[in-house]
């Protein structure tokens, strides 16, 4: 038993560096990409191996690696992730007319080392008959104590809050961030816990009347069998917050080239084929997040919620600003 | 000295090196300089990090020693009804991941939870005009972790009871002591080193747990080294934080051995006979009967009853050809593990049983460490000391041959995390055996190696059983160091479970956690069996 294992362990390492693979180290987990890396081997013939973890962990992996490094395509759920792989050093710029003709320039790196897939929108929801869609405006607002013990957010631990908190740096300095942080932090109506579609349960229930969520996760919620979501999800309604001097908070999942990828033709198609009119409707439809290719269409649900403008500032500052979020959390005291 | 001595000796010196240079390696960040990030974590959360883990650590330490014990205590000693039940079941909680319970409590007892919602509708109130025991706080994670790890204090205790007590208890009752008497002059002494093991194992495994702290919004060191690395970016910082709940972890191990050295009570190896249990009526007996029916029912049966109803309302959705291929590489994985870790965690124990020096009790203890640490921060140990070896002398051979990213790095971050559990198992074997065992071979002029085989290997059957099993079961649990190191294409259960978990389907991640369940289960019957012959 043990010899096959090592031996199969071997042929998968030598098979690695055959051309027609592509090696993807993923922190997206949905069955939505299960679907296409299916659809990808299918139309190319190139096969997609795949190994998925947390992003920040990936990075260390291929950075450990080294020249050694089988990695060819590294995808994450955030812009911060992609920042910080730049950063180290372990991408490298991707030449491909189509994803420089179709991507918007404020969805990728300025260096073109990454690309964003998809959009995710962080919202405000609230409890129906709470009367708080009059009074729900922008981000700052949440800060406002006229909201005193209505609001429900998940832990300063997560990266879409993070993300958050980066762009509100980037609107407002850091130190205005960190009032702005200890405004929302008193008018929590529990101490954060959870996940998104745990703080949008709490306010269906009668905890706070308003959570701040990912827009995906209410999609999710719907139709899930899990009655507890999909009786809570029908309690409440989404409310796109702006800046006051931008749109909604948006933050992508995106791909990159690793710096020694063995298979870069194939990963280059790879994320072509993600960035394509195919890929975008199976990524907007069924996992309900925002297409970045024009002309491709949102689902019926996620129209329902309504359209919004998104933030004007720069994706890549998420990432600039990421360690600066944190430390302003844990001075506010954001658990 | 001999040389089948000195070969043991080497190689445990040899694996010692190995298996705590990831330990190593991630301590040495503790002298890197300190970053602009560690006087923040110094001026803002530290303390917090220090204090919950320490608050989670004294309540998983009490509560699990009061269950384990006295469970462990009735099952040995009494019959009652169900007793003989209560010997299987009591093990089961051990076969649930923690974190697959806290969801589950959470699904229940949360503000939105099954339970609460009910007895809200009952009493016709609103959530915000009632207040309600939160199982999502520092409380309620200590209760989710207890009702998972008692099961180690219950099983070393209900070991050491069976082997030890029978002679011990005869003796106090000619000296006409009541059964409480007995529990609390005897019985409670002599159980103090079983109880004491039991707990470090189970303080050790919640102070590295990550899933239910995160899931209820718990700070401790390790959602501290989380939040550290993947929000700041800095594994330096990271692994600083890592090395500071190592130094904590050890001195669990030492303050464990200190008591154990004051207290050492060798079997004199002549009255290896079983208990005479007496029989409890009446009241009493109902009083057995719920002490043990508690632990079972929070532990395992209420959570087992909401997996059921989410498993057979998804598992057509879910079981398909990739779902066994799964299953096949979870298991395949698992007992080679579990072999391997039995094997090595022999050789340490026995080669402190043949030198008696302080050099290879330290080893040992050394090797013990990797537990402690949270199996993500032992990956990144493992991708530091695997990228040396790689760099250094796999490229001598071959120009691209990566070893992290491979089965061998994944079973190896097994070695280093686990290894403390076959040690413990085989330390309690070992000091069943009397040392008059090894005088005699050694006047009879036994060979080592004859020794070894005829004598310590029967005798030493089902400790190596128990620690095969429970590794077995570890493995097929764990989750983070999995996560990181695994090859393309390899899922387990556990990864499956989390990921279906994330997508936000919980219903439909009841069925690897069932298939986790049922493995564990089938697991833990054979080891309370093996209890029972032993006996």
């Amino acid at each position: 038993m043990i010899k096959k294992l090592a031996l199969s362990a071997v042929l998968l390492a030598s098979s690695l560096f055959a051309s027609t693979e592509v090696n993807v180290y993923s922190h997206r987990h949905y069955d939505t990409d299960k679907k296409l890396f299916k659809m990808f081997e299918e139309k190319t013939g190139i096969k997609v191996n795949v190994v998925k973890a947390e992003a920040s962990a990936l990075i260390e992996r291929i950075e450990n690696e080294g020249k050694n490094s089988p990695a060819d395509v590294l995808i994450t759920v955030d812009a911060g992730r992609l920042y910080q792989a730049k950063e180290k050093g372990i991408l490298q710029a991707i030449e491909s007319k189509y994803l420089l003709d179709n991507i918007p320039e404020k969805l990728r790196d300025k260096d073109n080392q990454w690309f964003a897939l998809t959009k995710r929108a962080r919202v405000t929801v609230y409890k129906i008959g709470s009367g708080m869609h009059k009074e729900l405006s922008t981000y700052e607002d949440l800060a406002n104590p006229k909201f005193k013990g209505q609001i429900m957010v998940r832990s300063s631990n997560n990266i879409y809050n993070q993300s958050l908190m980066a762009a509100m740096i980037a609107h407002h300095g850091e130190e205005y961030a960190v009032n702005w942080a200890k405004g929302v932090v008193a008018n929590m109506a529990n101490a954060p816990k959870g996940n998104d579609r745990y703080q949008v349960k709490a306010i269906a229930n009668g905890i706070g009347s308003i959570a701040i969520a990912n827009t995906y996760y209410i999609g999710q919620m719907v139709d899930n069998k899990d009655l507890s979501q999909a009786e809570s999800v029908k309690k409440v309604k989404v409310f796109f917050p702006k800046f006051e001097k931008g749109g909604t908070h948006i933050n992508v999942s995106g791909a990159g080239v690793a710096k020694y990828a063995p298979n870069k033709e194939n990963a280059i198609k790879f994320i072509e084929f993600l960035a394509s009119n195919e890929a975008q409707k199976l990524f907007a439809q069924a996992n309900f997040e925002y297409p970045v290719l024009k002309g491709v269409e949102s689902s019926d649900i996620v129209k329902s919620w309504g359209t919004f403008e998104d933030d004007t500032i720069s994706i890549n500052t998420l990432g600039e600003n990421n360690k600066a979020a944190v430390k302003a959390f844990d001075l506010a005291g954001w658990k | 000295m001999n040389q089948a001595v000195s070969k043991i000796k080497i190689s445990s010196i040899f694996l010692t090196l190995l298996i705590s240079a990831p330990a190593v390696i991630i301590f040495l960040y503790l002298f890197i300089g300190h970053s602009d990030n560690w006087q923040h974590l110094k001026d803002t959360l530290l303390f917090e990090y220090i204090f919950n883990s320490l608050y989670i650590m004294f309540g998983v330490a009490i509560l699990t020693s009061i269950i384990g014990f006295t469970t462990a205590y009735l099952t040995s000693l009494y019959t009652f009804t169900f007793s003989r039940f209560f010997h299987y079941a009591l093990i089961l909680p051990f076969a649930f991941p923690a974190y697959i319970v806290a969801f589950i409590y959470g699904g229940m007892f949360d503000i939105t939870g099954t339970v609460t919602t009910f007895i809200l509708n009952l009493i016709n109130k609103d959530l915000s005009e009632v207040v309600f025991f939160d199982i999502m706080s520092i409380e309620g994670a200590i209760l989710v972790m207890s009702l998972v790890l008692y099961p180690y204090v219950y099983l070393i205790c209900k070991t050491y009871l069976s082997f030890e007590s029978a002679s011990i208890i005869d003796a106090a009752k000619t000296f006409n002591l009541s059964s409480w008497q007995i529990l609390k002059k005897v019985i409670l002494p002599i159980s103090r080193p079983a109880i004491v093991a039991g707990v470090t194992l189970a303080v050790m495994e919640a102070v590295a747990d990550f899933g239910v702290m995160d899931y209820f919004g718990v700070n401790t060191f390790v959602t501290g080294i989380f939040k550290t690395w993947f929000g700041m970016g800095s594994v330096d910082d990271a692994a600083k934080l890592a090395s500071i709940l190592m130094t904590f972890v050890f001195l669990i191990i030492i303050l464990e051995r200190l008591q154990r050295r004051n207290k050492v009570f060798k079997s004199s190896g002549k009255d290896f006979k079983p208990i005479d249990k007496v029989k409890l009526t009446g009241f009493k007996s109902f009083l057995a009967f719920i002490s043990c029916f508690i632990p079972v029912f929070f532990g395992f049966i209420l959570p087992f009853i909401q997996l059921c109803y989410w498993f057979f309302i998804s598992y057509e959705d879910i079981i398909d050809e990739d779902f066994m291929t799964i299953l096949y590489q979870t298991l395949s994985l698992a007992i080679i593990s579990a072999f391997i870790i039995t094997a090595l965690g022999l050789l340490f124990v026995y080669n402190v049983r043949k030198n008696k020096d302080k050099t290879s009790s330290i080893l040992t203890q050394i090797a013990k460490l990797g537990y402690s640490i949270p199996g993500a921060v032992v990956a990144v140990g493992i991708l530091s000391f695997f990228t040396i070896l790689d760099k250094n002398i796999i490229e001598i051979f071959t120009s691209n041959y990566v070893i992290s990213g491979t089965i061998i790095a994944i079973i190896f971050g097994y070695c280093v995390r686990f290894l403390a559990i076959t040690i413990n198992n085989f330390e309690a074997g070992f000091s069943r055996i009397p040392q008059t065992y090894d005088d005699a071979a050694k006047t009879l002029d036994v060979g080592e190696k004859r020794t070894f085989i005829t004598i310590f290997m029967p005798l030493l059957k089902n400790s190596a059983f128990a620690s095969f099993i429970v590794i077995f079961i570890e493995v097929i649990k764990e989750l983070p160091l999995t996560m990181i190191l695994r090859p393309f294409n390899y899922d387990t259960l556990a990864i499956l479970s989390l990921e279906l978990t994330q997508q936000s389907q919980i219903v439909e991640s009841s069925v690897p956690s069932m298939f986790i369940l049922i493995i564990g289960m089938i697991s833990v019957v054979l080891l309370a069996k093996n209890m029972n012959k032993a006996h």
